[in-house]
């Protein structure tokens, strides 16, 4: 059975540092979790060897710098839950100013957002739970009005040592590597080979709110990798119906494949016609992407 | 490098590029790391980043603004670009 790790910015030099400093140290009041020292992690990685193996962890970067996310994935944790504290603060509409001394407003920002996170944390579950959730997870993840297909054919490609697939069929891509499939007012969602190439090895899923409605080339979720943070950008506007959960806790699916277990998610669409005429066929994509691939970094 | 146009649309008269905000750039340049498509270009005599390709920025990309810890770097409005997209289109741009 695992428990919760948190894993903060260090943050001596910055305000959003300090601030998340701070909602470590309010989430590690709960004596249950194990509170980590970046600096230690980073220099004695063995003091933490055993602890990584029995802990989920919860990441608090200060800033876009992400840190704390890039230590967690050189040291292979397993990352449940993840706060960027700067756009924590956006979002607040708060003013952090230049002084490395939180104020009143910032301290109970602070216990307010560890408060938020405890209460959305998981409760970790036994062995004889893991399986009964692994049943309902399945169950659930066949419960969907889509008629998606069992199982896909494939054009492929390569370049160097990168395999590209673009699937045969129903498929529409924006140009920034996404794809949508339709079926009727509703769609799913994800993105292609590109981008899970791109980024290598995905490390975390934040996904769109169920119910939110997103425009055409809106943001659906963002994966993240050691490399980068990779805004999916939705290739249809709608409502979103639902969302992959098994990439929440298994994120690494994208790269295994990004069009089968690795999709986003479902929305419920707003104009497929309109939308269309912004799309590319599968066809076409995998034109579009050959021409790409010629200039792929990585 | 960077196609020559999006959705059908040439690639020059799409507004869409990092704007540098310089009171809070700190000259990390980790964005002019990451980014693959040479946006960016570094004047180092000035200590200065500069937006030197901004057609070669893909088109609703905003990765590079997430490595930039200072978050000195913003984009255009999302919907008003789209918009302006649809209408070169309907022009046959």
């Amino acid at each position: 059975m695992k428990h919760w790790g948190i894993l903060p910015c260090n943050g001596l030099d910055k305000p959003v540092g300090q601030l998340a400093r701070e909602i470590a140290l309010n989430l590690a009041q709960d004596q249950s979790k194990t509170l980590a020292c970046p600096v230690l992690l980073h220099s004695a990685p063995s003091v933490y060897a055993k602890t990584k193996e029995e802990t989920q962890w919860v990441v608090l970067d200060g800033c876009n710098t992400r840190c704390a996310s890039k230590l967690a994935a050189e040291m292979g944790f397993s990352v449940g839950k993840k706060i960027n504290v700067t756009k924590l603060v956006e979002k607040e509409n708060l003013n952090l100013g230049h002084s490395l001394r939180l104020g009143p407003e910032e301290l109970a920002l602070a216990q307010r957002s560890a408060a938020e996170l405890a209460a959305a944390l998981p409760s970790t579950r036994t062995e004889g739970e893991e399986e009964a959730a692994v049943v309902r997870d399945e169950k659930a993840a066949g419960e969907t009005d889509l008629d998606f297909p069992a199982s896909l054919t494939y054009t492929e490609f390569r370049q160097d040592k990168f395999r590209f697939r673009v699937p045969e069929g129903e498929f529409f891509f924006n140009e920034n590597d996404c794809w949508v499939w339709v079926r009727g007012t509703r769609a799913r969602v994800g993105v292609s080979d590109y981008v899970q190439q791109s980024l290598s090895d995905i490390l975390f899923f934040s996904p769109p709110e169920v119910g939110a409605e997103v425009e055409q080339f809106g943001v659906l979720g963002t994966l993240e990798s050691s490399k980068a943070v990779f805004e999916v950008i939705a290739p249809v506007a709608g409502r979103v119906l639902r969302v992959n959960e098994e990439l929440e806790g298994s994120p690494e699916r994208v790269n295994e494949n990004p069009y089968e277990q690795g999709w986003i998610a479902e929305v419920e669409l707003t104009d497929w016609e309109a939308d269309r005429e912004l799309l590319l066929d599968a066809q076409q994509y995998l034109t579009y992407l050959k021409n790409k691939v010629a200039d792929f970094h990585v | 490098m960077s196609e020559s146009t999006f959705m059908g649309v040439p690639r020059a008269k799409i507004s869409w590029a990092p704007v540098i905000d310089y009171a809070k750039c700190t000259f990390c340049l980790e964005c002019d790391k990451f980014c693959p498509h040479k946006v960016y270009e570094v004047n180092r005599e000035e200590r200065r980043l500069i937006v030197a390709h901004p057609e070669h920025c893909v088109v609703f990309c905003r990765a590079c603004s997430k490595t930039c810890g200072p978050d000195a770097l913003s984009f255009p409005n999302k919907a008003e670009v789209t918009e302006r997209i649809k209408a070169l289109r309907k022009e046959g741009a």
